[in-house]
């Protein structure tokens, strides 16, 4: 992480913590412990009817901010992989992938904290050159400066996973020699593990994952702690609450207004949860991530800051 | 007239002009494939200016689409100018010449091209389709050229270009060699980006049977080397065509009988055997008005001119008697009613296998109308739609079916009915594509794992993109290996919902023979093979 602080980048902050007054956000902090950054926030928006990509916008901004702004992950030179579940032929409505103005968003604050290069990719369940256009994903991020990649099938190598069901498993090299990797999840019902969330979401770095689904929570805690995460930003602009994890019934979304940002990637899971009316305990993904040492299901015992955002 | 240097100036104009039009045909080629917008309406192009197509559609289904009313351009000029469709714009003609001129390595050939019996071959062969078409059986995709030669080109050309360029470029990847501090892959890692992004866009493809399809491909080109463009002067049932429509070309060759001396250059350079170098013998439904002849002659003996097509031409006839006429066909309602006999194109049975893209009218009518130009196969973006072999029967050679192993229909894609040419796959829009059923799948319950080991998976009822799943689970208690009693989900298939779009089959943990497996059982568009009851029909 850079340790000095450019005029440019002091102007930068100054500007970014004006608007974030003029946007009228409302801090309310409930840690017991408010030293040192924050581990999870979760912003709420407040504001009333507006256009979603406002809200997405302004929501992915100040729960990043809340965490102690991107520069607390991205040092000058980085190379960043934002992992966005891309995974479905669905328009952003149709919550089927993650909201395109919260990648969009990410990617214009991974430059500004002086990244490099921003590479925006999923390996894919429906074609990715269909996916990528219908999730608007692919439009945002490249208009926001980032590199679309399209995940090369050939291109896999088989990594030590050292996990307790996956040992040598084909990983996507490009992701794993980032220097950071932000999994930004959309929170979905799924059929077969109840939600897909933050963890859950690094299953698109990965080939060969259909026999996953034999033992899904302990595969993706695998995966999880091979990818050692340092932060994940959680789309619950909209959520998909049935029929998942492709659904396409708008009847099946619901638009809770939410982005939640932290380290703890079990944490943020837990909350996804209760987001689709799960109680976090029964959930076998973040029992399993808990158990594992991948973070605390109780987000309420980590340093949180809850804000309101207008 | 200074005759010579203008004529070679044709020569190279019609050169010119055989580049840009096969150009624009690769073109096309490359264009025909899911790039995240409507697809361009210049697709069809080269088929809509097809007289043979446009004609075998027009007597096989008494309709004719509009875009192919632009081949009686084709049709005009062709009376015109007999066939220079053939020697100017045809890109299969083209490659042939190409492959001509490489075979001669430059020299000129020492005999001449000397007036063959065979060369009617081609005039049987158009005559014989056309009477097959008139009963139903389309098959003159398979000699058309411009339809041969897209076929050829999809099935095999683009993912051969693809192959070389993705594995060269990840064989590089892979290595990554150095020169002191600078990497090969900072200059072949954006080249290869930019053909995945911008040329080739969708995976590498793969067809089933393309080996065939490219030795045939192959064994043409090769027979440049037996006679110049020989293809062209004895198969191609496209020029048999525009031959019968060059009895009264305003577009003559004259050889002045006083200037020639007989040297034979001219018939040695005429890759069409149309025997220019005999004065008032010049076969006009033979030519291809490439310019050889006149710009090759020596002593300006030969000349094209431009005379009222009112005026009988003096020239030698075209090689087809009343007999020959009576031998096509005979020759195409014995190999019409050959392929009839069969229980499939009776109708008795259906072929399981055989799923037709989603919008293809029912068989008899898709029959009539498809190609086999491969076309709704580059468009599909999953590669799931795969030339038949024989499934469809000996008419369906080279027709599209949907192989779900390979790839599945996207249920938010009608690419392939938009692209096709002929109509054979109805443009529907998406609402209405999405309640086609194409077929309809079922479980293998000794393979699916929480069927018969007692494990948790339902890959295939996540992938299911039916907004209410055509596959629900039931959980259900079983006994593990070790005695342990445990609680698995077990997929079903709703057959009211399911579309055959065959995602569950592709997405199946197993990938030898999947555990759910597609079949055209009650696919809409044959009433005579829907399996289930009620709201299935609709």
């Amino acid at each position: 992480m850079s340790t000095t602080s450019s005029r440019r980048e002091f102007l930068k902050q100054g500007a970014l913590a004006g608007a974030v007054t003029l946007g009228g956000a409302a801090w309310t902090e409930t840690a017991t412990n408010a030293a040192g950054p924050m581990d999870m926030a979760i912003a709420r928006w407040k504001g009333g009817d507006s256009p979603v990509s406002d809200i997405a916008v302004k929501l992915t901004e100040q729960a990043m901010e809340a965490i102690g702004g991107m520069k607390r992950f991205v040092s000058k030179g980085d190379v960043v992989w934002i992992k966005p579940n891309i995974g479905w032929d669905r328009t952003p409505e149709q919550a089927g992938n993650t909201n395109p103005d919260v990648v969009k968003t990410l990617v214009r604050m991974c430059l500004d904290a002086g990244a490099k290069t921003i590479k925006v990719g999923d390996n894919t369940c429906n074609p990715a050159e269909k996916t990528y256009v219908t999730s608007k994903i692919g439009e945002y991020a490249r208009e926001a400066g980032a590199e679309v990649v399209f995940l090369d099938p050939n291109r896999y190598r088989d990594m030590d996973i050292g996990g307790e069901r996956l040992k040598m498993h084909p990983v996507y090299p490009e992701v794993v020699e980032c220097d950071l990797v932000i999994s930004v999840p959309i929170t979905k019902h799924h059929s077969a593990t109840k939600m897909t969330n933050c963890m859950k979401n690094f299953m698109g770095v990965v080939e060969k994952r259909q026999i996953f689904h034999q033992d899904l929570p302990t595969c993706i805690a695998d995966i999880t702690a091979f990818m050692k995460p340092r932060i994940a930003v959680m789309d619950a602009v909209r959520i998909l609450t049935a029929n998942g994890p492709t659904g396409g019934d708008l009847k099946d979304v619901s638009q809770p207004n939410i982005i939640a940002a932290g380290t703890d990637l079990v944490a943020l899971d837990a909350f996804g949860a209760e987001l689709l009316g799960q109680d976090p305990k029964t959930m076998e993904t973040v029992l399993v991530g808990e158990k594992r040492g991948l973070g605390v299901s109780d987000y309420h015992s980590l340093k949180l800051k809850e804000l309101d955002v207008a | 007239m200074s005759g010579h240097r203008s004529h070679s100036l044709m020569q190279w104009t019609r050169r010119s002009c055989q580049c840009v039009f096969l150009c624009l045909f690769l073109y096309l080629v490359m264009l025909a494939r899911w790039g995240g917008n409507e697809p361009s309406p210049l697709l069809a192009l080269f088929f809509d200016f097809d007289p043979l197509v446009s004609v075998a559609t027009w007597l096989s289904t008494h309709t004719l689409a509009a875009g192919s009313l632009l081949s009686l351009i084709t049709i005009a000029v062709t009376l015109l100018l007999a066939r220079v469709f053939c020697g100017w714009v045809c890109p299969l003609g083209t490659v042939h010449h190409l492959m001509t001129w490489l075979g001669q390595r430059g020299r000129r050939p020492r005999v001449r091209e000397s007036r063959s019996p065979w060369q009617r071959l081609k005039y049987l062969l158009v005559v014989g389709l056309l009477v097959m078409t008139l009963f139903g059986v389309h098959w003159v995709g398979v000699f058309d050229p411009l339809s041969l030669f897209y076929r050829s080109m999809t099935a095999f050309g683009v993912p051969a270009a693809h192959y070389v360029v993705e594995d060269s470029a990840t064989s590089v990847y892979r290595a990554d060699p150095k020169v002191g501090d600078w990497h090969v892959t900072s200059v072949t890692e954006p080249v290869y980006k930019f053909f995945r992004d911008r040329v080739f866009f969708t995976k590498r493809q793969g067809f089933q049977g393309s080996s065939l399809i490219a030795l045939l491909f192959v064994l043409i080109l090769a027979l440049n080397l037996v006679r110049p463009r020989f293809w062209c002067r004895y198969v191609c049932p496209l020029g048999g065509g525009l031959g019968f429509l060059s009895q009264w070309p305003a577009l003559r060759l004259e050889n002045n009988a006083d200037l020639c001396n007989n040297c034979g250059l001219c018939a040695r350079v005429c890759p069409a055997a149309a025997q220019p170098d005999q004065p008032g013998q010049w076969l006009k439904t033979e030519c291809f008005a490439c310019w050889n002849c006149v710009a090759t002659c020596k002593q300006g003996a030969l000349h094209f001119t431009l005379a009222p097509p009112i005026r009988k031409p003096v020239a030698g006839k075209m090689d087809f008697s009343r007999r020959a006429a009576v031998g096509a066909v005979a020759g195409g309602v014995a190999a019409l009613t050959g392929f009839r006999q069969t229980p499939l194109a009776q109708s008795k049975v259906f072929e399981p296998s055989l799923i037709r893209p989603p919008g293809a009218l029912p068989e008899r009518e898709f029959l009539q109308r498809c190609i086999q130009c491969g076309m709704c196969m580059r468009a599909c973006p999953t590669n799931a739609l795969q030339p038949c072999g024989l499934e469809g029967g000996v008419e369906g050679l080279w027709t599209p079916r949907i192989v779900p192993k390979v790839g599945y229909c996207v249920y938010d894609c009608n690419l392939c009915g938009q692209v096709c040419p002929t109509g054979a796959i109805a443009p529907l829009v998406l609402e209405e594509k999405k309640s086609v059923k194409m077929g309809l799948a079922v479980f293998d319950k000794n393979r699916c794992l929480p069927h018969s080991y007692g494990r948790n998976c339902i890959i295939c009822e996540e992938h299911c993109p039916l907004p209410k799943k055509a596959i629900f689970f039931v959980e259900q208690e079983v006994t593990l290996p070790s005695g342990e009693k445990a609680v698995v989900k077990q997929p079903q298939v709703d057959p009211s919902l399911c579309t055959g779009c065959g995602i569950c089959e592709w997405s199946c943990v197993f990938k030898d023979r999947a555990a759910i497996n597609v079949t055209s059982a009650n696919e809409s568009r044959n009433p005579g093979n829907i399996a289930i009851l009620g709201d299935a029909y609709f």
